[in-house]
C-alpha cells in the first residue's frame, strides 16, 4: 500500500495548551482512517492541520512525499466536510456543490453534469434549486459531502460530519459513508468521538486522548487487545483487574492463576486485565471467580448483569436472564483475557 | 405577557401625537393652501405639482442626492475596510475599539457641525500646527463634515453582520479551492450585503435631510431639501414646505421598505 499522508513530529499548542505532542502517523491510500478521542483530545486539530487551516508548531506533514506544510489550504488536493456542514447560505443546493468546479473555471455543461452525478451518488435528485435553509439536517449533510467530493480529492476530512444526526440517520450515513468512500476511492480521515461509529466504519482507528496517540490498529485491534487502561475503557464496556504476569502465557488476578495468550512481558511485572462483558459466561457452581448477582438491566439484544465478585463488581453482557441474589461463577475461555502493560 | 400590553399605549399616544397627526397635516398642507399671515382662507390647490419642476425644488434635490449619495459612496468605501477590520480582528479589547467608535456620536451633533465650521475657517485652532484653510461654502468641506458625521452608521450593520459571520463558511471556501479575493468576492461580501444595505441606508436617509450641516459649513450658499423646508416655512409659504417634506417622506418610505426587503430579521438596523 502507498503512503498518501505522513505525519512527522507534529506538535502544536494554543495558549501554553499543548493539544498535540509529538504526533507520527502515516495514512494509506483509499483507507478510510478514523481519529477516535475524547473531545479536547487533539483529534480536531490534527485535522485541521492536514486541512491547512492551523499550522504545527513544529514537524512536518507530507503529501504523497512532498512537505505540504507551506501550501495555504485552497491550494491542497484536499477537502474538508465541517461539523455544522457550512453550506453557503446565499446559495442553493446547486451553487454550493458546483463552488468548486467554478473556481476551477469548468465549463458549464461538465460542471452541470457533475453536480447531477453528485446529486444522484447523495441521493439528492431533483435538490438543485432548493434553498439551503429548507433542508434537514440530513440532507444538508449530504449536500456538504457532494459539495466537497465532486472536487476529486486525493483526501477527504470529515470534521464528527454524523454528531448532528439523530440515531436512525446517523447508522444509514455511517453505511452510506462507508459504500461512498469504496465506490469512490478516495482517503478518508473521520474525526469522531463515538466509538461504535469508529469501529463501524473504519479500516484503521487512532484512539488519541490529551494530545497523544495512544493506539493504532484495526477496528478488531483496537477493540480485542486495547494497549492501556484508556483504551479498553474508551473503546466498549470492560472489566479491568490489576493483576500480575507470572510467566508467558500465565497471569495472576484476583488471586487465582489463569492460562492466557499473552507474551513478552517482564516475569512477575505488574499488568491490567481486560474482560470484555460479552466474554464472560455465568454458571453455576465453583470456578475460583464466585459471586452474587447484585443488578439486571435488560439492554435490548442482552442483559446487563452485575456481579459483585469478593467487593469488585463486574459488568457481564449475556443473553440469558439471571435473579438478583443469585450465586453464579464467572467463566471465560483463555483467548478471552487480554493483558496490557499498567 | 398581556397584562405589560397596556404599557405601550404611551408610545402608541405619543407616536399619534407627534408623528401621524402632522404627517396628516403635512398632506393636507400639500394638497390645500392656508395662508396664515395674511387672509386664512383654505383651499385644495394642485399648486404643488408645478413646484415640483420649479428650479429652486429641482435645485435643492439635485444638492440632496448629491451631497448625501457622494456621503454614503465614501463611507461605504471608508467604512467597509473599517467594519472587516474590527470584525476579523482577534483583540480581547474589541469592545473597547468599537466603543470608542460610538462615543462621537454621544456628543451633540450641532457641536460637532460648529467644530469643524471652525475648522474650515481661516482663523481657528488648527492654526497651531501652521494649517490654516479658507473652505467654507466649498463642496469639500461639505463633504469632509458629513462623512465625519455619517461614518459611524455606516460601520456599524457591516460590523454586526461580519462579526456574527460563521468562520466556518471562510473556511469552507478555502477549502473549496478559493484564494483570499475569491473568497471575499463569493462569499463575505454577497453575506454582508444585508448590512451594506443598512448602512447606505441609515447614512443616506439622515444625509438627505441634513440642514444644520450645509446651512454652517456651506456658508449658507448651499440648499438642500432640509434647507429648502426651513426657508419655505419662514416665508410662510407652509403649501411649498409641505410639499418637500412629502417628498422626503416619501423617499424615506421607499428606502425603509429596501431595508426590510434585504433584511428580514432586521438584524443590522441599530
Amino acid at each position: 500500500m502507498k503512503k498518501l499522508i505522513e505525519i512527522e513530529n507534529i506538535s502544536k499548542s494554543f495558549d501554553e495548551t499543548l493539544v498535540l505532542k509529538s504526533i507520527n502517523l502515516y495514512i494509506n491510500e483509499n483507507e478510510f482512517i478514523t481519529f477516535l478521542g475524547p473531545s479536547g483530545c487533539g483529534k480536531t486539530t490534527l485535522l485541521r492541520i492536514l486541512a491547512g487551516f492551523e499550522k504545527a508548531d513544529s514537524g512536518v506533514v507530507r503529501f504523497e512525499g512532498d512537505i505540504i506544510d507551506l501550501i495555504p489550504p485552497h491550494k491542497r488536493p484536499i477537502n474538508t466536510v465541517f461539523q455544522k456542514y457550512a453550506l453557503f447560505p446565499h446559495m442553493n443546493v446547486y451553487e454550493n456543490i458546483a463552488f468548486g468546479l467554478k473556481l476551477k473555471k469548468r465549463p458549464k455543461e461538465e460542471i452541470e453534469i457533475a453536480v447531477k452525478e453528485m446529486l444522484k451518488l447523495v441521493k439528492l435528485e431533483g435538490f438543485e434549486n432548493r434553498d439551503i435553509k429548507t433542508l434537514s439536517g440530513g440532507q444538508q449533510q449530504r449536500v456538504a459531502i457532494a459539495r466537497a467530493v465532486i472536487n476529486k480529492p486525493k483526501l477527504l476530512l470529515l470534521d464528527e460530519p454524523l454528531a448532528a444526526l439523530d440515531l436512525k440517520l446517523r447508522q444509514d450515513m455511517q453505511y452510506e459513508l462507508k459504500e461512498m468512500q469504496r465506490a469512490l476511492g478516495i482517503t478518508f480521515v473521520f474525526v469522531t468521538h463515538d466509538q461504535e461509529e469508529a469501529l463501524t466504519m473504519s479500516d484503521t482507528v487512532v484512539v488519541m486522548n490529551e494530545g497523544e496517540i495512544l493506539q493504532i490498529g484495526t477496528p478488531q485491534d483496537i477493540y480485542n487487545e486495547p494497549k492501556n487502561r484508556f483504551v479498553a475503557s474508551f473503546i466498549g464496556e470492560s472489566n479491568i483487574m490489576p493483576g500480575i504476569m507470572k510467566k508467558d502465557f500465565l497471569v495472576n488476578f484476583e488471586g487465582l492463576d489463569f492460562e492466557c495468550v499473552d507474551y513478552g512481558f517482564k516475569d512477575n511485572e505488574e499488568i491490567e486485565v481486560v474482560l470484555r462483558p460479552e466474554d464472560i459466561d455465568l454458571k453455576p457452581g465453583d470456578t475460583g471467580l464466585n459471586g452474587i448477582v447484585t443488578d439486571i438491566t435488560f439492554k435490548g439484544v442482552h442483559y446487563e448483569i452485575i456481579v459483585d465478585v469478593k467487593g469488585k463488581e463486574y459488568i457481564i453482557h449475556s443473553t440469558d436472564i439471571q435473579r438478583v441474589g443469585e450465586r453464579v461463577s464467572l467463566s471465560f475461555d483463555k483467548e478471552d483475557i487480554h493483558v496490557m502493560h499498567k | 405577557m398581556k397584562s405589560l400590553r397596556v404599557m405601550i399605549w404611551p408610545y402608541v399616544i405619543w407616536l399619534g401625537i407627534i408623528i401621524l397627526i402632522p404627517s396628516l397635516f403635512i398632506i393636507l398642507a400639500t394638497v390645500s393652501s392656508f395662508h396664515i399671515f395674511n387672509d386664512y382662507t383654505f383651499r385644495f390647490t394642485s399648486e404643488f405639482i408645478r413646484f415640483l419642476s420649479d428650479p429652486i425644488f429641482l435645485n435643492a434635490f439635485k444638492n440632496s442626492i448629491k451631497y448625501a449619495g457622494l456621503t454614503t459612496m465614501i463611507c461605504l468605501l471608508v467604512g467597509y475596510p473599517v467594519a472587516y477590520f474590527f470584525a476579523n480582528m482577534k483583540s480581547k479589547n474589541k469592545t473597547l475599539y468599537i466603543a470608542l467608535l460610538i462615543v462621537p456620536i454621544w456628543s451633540n451633533m450641532i457641536v460637532r457641525i460648529i467644530a469643524w465650521e471652525n475648522v474650515f475657517k481661516p482663523v481657528s485652532i488648527i492654526n497651531l500646527f501652521n494649517l490654516s484653510f479658507d473652505l467654507i461654502g466649498y463642496d469639500v468641506a461639505i463633504i469632509i463634515a458629513m462623512v465625519s458625521m455619517y461614518l459611524p452608521f455606516m460601520i456599524f450593520p457591516i460590523y454586526a453582520v461580519l462579526d456574527k459571520m460563521d468562520h466556518k463558511l471562510i473556511e469552507a471556501a478555502h477549502d473549496l479551492g478559493a484564494g483570499d479575493f475569491q473568497t471575499f468576492y463569493k462569499v463575505t461580501f454577497p453575506l454582508s450585503l444585508g448590512g451594506i444595505v443598512s448602512g447606505i441606508i441609515m447614512t443616506l436617509l439622515p444625509a438627505m435631510t441634513a440642514f444644520a450641516l450645509p446651512e454652517r459649513i456651506g456658508g449658507g450658499k448651499v440648499i438642500l431639501l432640509g434647507n429648502l423646508i426651513e426657508k419655505q416655512i419662514f416665508r410662510g409659504s407652509f403649501n411649498i414646505a409641505a410639499t418637500v417634506s412629502l417628498v422626503v417622506m416619501i423617499v424615506m418610505l421607499g428606502l425603509f421598505a429596501l431595508i426590510v426587503h434585504f433584511d428580514k430579521e432586521g438584524e443590522t438596523l441599530l
